[in-house]
C-alpha cells in the first residue's frame, strides 16, 4: 500500500514552468466561462473583447430560470439520476459481494460480461430502447430514462463494488461464520458497514455518469417538462441568437454538483478509482 | 496461463454439500443484478441485432433483408470514411491523454511544492460535464467574440478572424483538443497511482546502475506503468471510438463530414433518416470493432485482475 503523499525524487526546475503552462490551459476555459456568465448582453458582444466584465452581474444566473424551464431540467436530472443510482447501487452491492466471496457456475462469464458491456455502443442500445419504451408508453418519461440509466450504470457499479469487496479481508467473513452468523447476516452486519466508503464512491460515479449523460436523454425525451439538464443546456446552442452568458451560467449550475462531490469525497473517489487498476 | 481459475479464497471442493450450498448462496447474491442486466442490457442488445436484419421504421414496416445492410454499410465509402475519421479521432485523443496524463503524473509524483494544489487544478476538466466542455470550447472558438481569436490577434499571430469550426482541418483539431482537455485527468490519476505503487528501491537500484532521471523513467517508471496504461489505452480507445456528445455539440459532424464520427453517422441514419435497420447494422459493426479491442484487453490483463 502506497501512501497517497508518497513522492518520488526531487523536482526538476523545468517542472514548475511545465505545471504552470498546464494549469493555465486548464484554467483559461474555466475563467472564460465565469467571465462570460458574469457579463450582461452589452458587455458580452463588446469589441474589443472584455476579458473580465466591467460591471459583473448575476443576471444571467437568474434569467436562465425565467427564460427557460431550467428548474424542470434540474428536477428531472435529479429524479432520474438519483433513482437510477439508488437502483444500480443496491443490485451491484449484492452482486459485488457475491462475486468476491463465492464460486458458482457462470461467475467467470458474468465478470467477462461486465467488461464486455464497456464495448457496447450506446447508439446501439438506443435504437431498441426507443422502440421498447415507445411500445411500453415510456418514451418521453422520467421512468423510461431511469430504466436506461440503470442499464449503463449497473455493469460498472458491479465491477467497482466487486473490486471494493475484494479489498475487505475474507478473514472477517470467516470470523463471523465461526461466531455463528449465516451468510446473509454476515453480509449485512459485518461486511456492509465496512463497504460503506466503496458504496459512496460507486454511487458518486454512477451519479456523475448519469448527470453527464446526453445522448439517451436527447433521443428518449422530447417535451420540455421531461428533458434533463444536459439536453436543456445543449439545445440553447441551437437557437438563432445564442445568449452565451446564460449558457455559461447554466453550465456552471450543472457543474456545481460534481465539484461539491469531488471536494468532499476526493480521497475516496481517487483511491477507489485507482484501487482496481493498481494491484500488486 | 490465461485460463487460470479466478483467485478466490475457498478452494472449490467438487460437489461437497457445503460447496454446493456456498455456490447457491453466491448465486443468490448475484442473481438480482444478473436478472436486471439480462432485461436491460442483453435483451435490448439482442433486439438491436434483430432490428439490423430488417428494413424497418419500427412501426408498421418490417421487411426482412438479412445481412443486406451489413454488406451495404461495409461497401459504403461514406460509412468507411466515418469509421476512419473515428479511428483517427480515438487514436489522437487517447494518444493525447497518454502523453499529457503521464507527463503530468511524472511531475506530480516528485517532491514538488504545492502538489496538492496543482493536482486539484489539473483534475478540474474531469469534473466538467461533456456538454459543458463542448459549449465552452465552441464559445472560445467563436470567430467574432471568441477568446482564442482575441488572444491570437493581440499577440499578432493572426490578423483576421478565423472561423475555426468552419474549416475542416481546424474543426477536427478543435474536437480532438477539447476531448484531450476533458479526458486526460483520468489517465493522469491512474498513472500517478501507478507511479506511487512502484517500489522506491527499484529507482535506487537504477540510480546505482548509473541511470539518470530519463533512464529511471525509461527503465523503471514506464515498465511499472505498462500494465495500468495497457488497460487504460484499450478502455479509453473504446470509449472515445463511441464518443458522440462533444463532437456533436461542437460541429454536428461538419463542416461537410470532417468530424463525422461513427456515432453521429449512426444517430443521423436512425433518427434523421429513420433508417433504423441500417443504423442498427452500423452499430453492430461498431460493436464488433469494440469487441476486437475487448479481446485485446482480455489478452493484456492477466486474470488476476480481470
Amino acid at each position: 500500500m502506497s501512501k497517497p503523499s508518497a513522492a518520488i525524487g526531487g523536482a526538476h526546475p523545468l517542472f514548475y514552468p511545465l505545471l504552470l503552462v498546464a494549469c493555465a490551459i486548464v484554467l483559461l476555459p474555466v475563467f472564460w466561462m465565469l467571465s462570460t456568465a458574469l457579463k450582461d448582453e452589452t458587455e458580452l458582444f463588446r469589441d474589443p473583447l472584455l476579458l473580465w466584465p466591467e460591471k459583473p452581474t448575476l443576471a444571467a444566473f437568474r434569467s436562465v430560470f425565467e427564460d427557460y424551464p431550467f428548474a424542470a431540467y434540474i428536477r428531472n436530472s435529479l429524479v432520474v439520476v438519483v433513482c437510477a443510482t439508488a437502483i444500480s447501487l443496491t443490485f451491484s452491492t449484492l452482486a459485488g459481494y457475491g462475486l468476491s466471496r463465492f464460486r458458482f457456475g457462470g461467475r467467470g462469464a458474468f465478470l467477462a460480461f461486465l467488461l464486455l458491456s464497456q464495448m457496447f455502443p450506446s447508439v446501439m442500445l438506443i435504437i431498441p430502447y426507443f422502440k421498447i419504451l415507445k411500445s411500453a408508453g415510456l418514451l418521453d418519461s422520467r421512468l423510461g430514462l431511469i430504466v436506461t440509466y440503470v442499464s449503463f450504470t449497473i455493469p460498472f457499479c458491479t465491477w467497482m463494488m466487486y473490486g471494493y469487496f475484494r479489498s475487505i479481508p475474507v478473514e472477517l467473513d470467516e470470523a463471523a461464520a465461526i461466531d455463528g452468523c449465516g451468510s446473509v447476516r454476515t453480509f449485512f452486519t459485518v461486511i456492509l458497514p465496512l463497504a460503506l466508503p466503496g458504496m459512496v464512491a460507486t454511487a458518486v460515479y454512477a451519479f456523475i455518469t448519469g448527470w453527464n449523460e446526453y445522448l439517451f436523454a436527447l433521443i428518449l425525451t422530447n417535451s420540455e417538462e421531461q428533458k434533463t439538464l444536459p439536453v436543456g443546456i445543449g439545445q440553447l446552442i441551437g437557437q438563432y441568437r445564442i445568449e452565451w452568458n446564460e449558457l455559461m451560467a447554466a453550465s456552471i449550475y450543472s457543474t456545481i454538483p460534481l465539484m461539491v462531490f469531488f471536494l468532499f469525497l476526493q480521497r475516496y473517489l481517487i483511491s477507489s478509482l485507482t484501487a482496481g487498476a493498481v494491484k500488486s | 496461463m490465461s485460463d487460470a481459475s479466478p483467485p478466490l479464497p475457498p478452494p472449490a471442493r467438487k460437489r461437497s454439500p457445503a460447496a454446493a450450498a456456498r455456490s447457491r448462496t453466491g448465486f443468490a447474491f448475484v442473481s438480482p443484478a444478473m436478472l436486471v442486466m439480462a432485461l436491460l442490457v442483453v435483451y435490448p442488445l439482442a433486439y438491436g441485432i434483430y432490428i439490423s436484419l430488417f428494413r424497418t421504421n419500427l412501426l408498421n414496416r418490417w421487411d426482412f433483408v438479412g445481412l443486406t445492410f451489413f454488406v451495404q454499410s461495409l461497401s459504403d465509402p461514406g460509412f468507411l470514411r466515418s469509421l476512419f475519421i473515428t479511428a483517427l479521432y480515438a487514436i489522437l485523443v487517447v494518444g493525447g491523454h497518454l502523453i499529457v496524463g503521464v507527463a503530468l503524473a511524472v511531475v506530480l509524483a516528485t517532491q514538488i511544492r504545492m502538489r496538492l494544489l496543482f493536482r486539484a487544478i489539473l483534475i478540474l476538466p474531469w469534473l466538467f460535464p461533456e456538454v459543458v466542455v463542448a459549449l465552452i470550447f465552441r464559445w472560445i472558438f467563436d470567430p467574432i467574440f471568441g477568446l482564442l481569436n482575441h488572444l491570437l490577434r493581440s499577440v499578432g499571430l493572426i490578423s483576421t478572424q478565423v472561423a475555426w469550426l468552419d474549416d475542416p482541418t481546424w474543426a477536427f483539431v478543435a474536437v480532438v483538443g477539447a476531448a484531450i482537455w476533458k479526458g486526460y485527468p483520468l489517465v493522469m490519476l491512474l498513472a500517478l497511482a501507478g507511479l506511487q505503487s512502484i517500489p522506491r528501491d527499484r529507482y535506487e537500484a537504477a540510480a546505482l546502475d548509473g541511470a539518470g532521471r530519463f533512464g529511471q523513467f525509461r527503465y523503471v517508471s514506464l515498465p511499472g506503468l505498462a500494465p495500468i496504461l495497457g488497460v487504460a489505452v484499450i478502455l479509453e480507445f473504446v470509449w472515445w471510438f463511441k464518443h458522440f456528445t462533444i463532437v456533436w455539440l461542437m460541429t454536428k459532424g461538419g463542416p461537410v463530414d470532417a468530424t463525422n464520427v461513427v456515432s453521429i453517422d449512426i444517430y443521423r441514419t436512425a433518427f434523421q433518416s429513420f433508417d433504423f435497420g441500417r443504423a442498427s447494422a452500423m452499430a453492430v459493426i461498431v460493436l464488433f470493432i469494440c469487441i476486437a479491442f475487448a479481446i485485446a484487453y482480455r489478452r493484456m490483463v492477466p486474470d488476476e485482475q480481470a
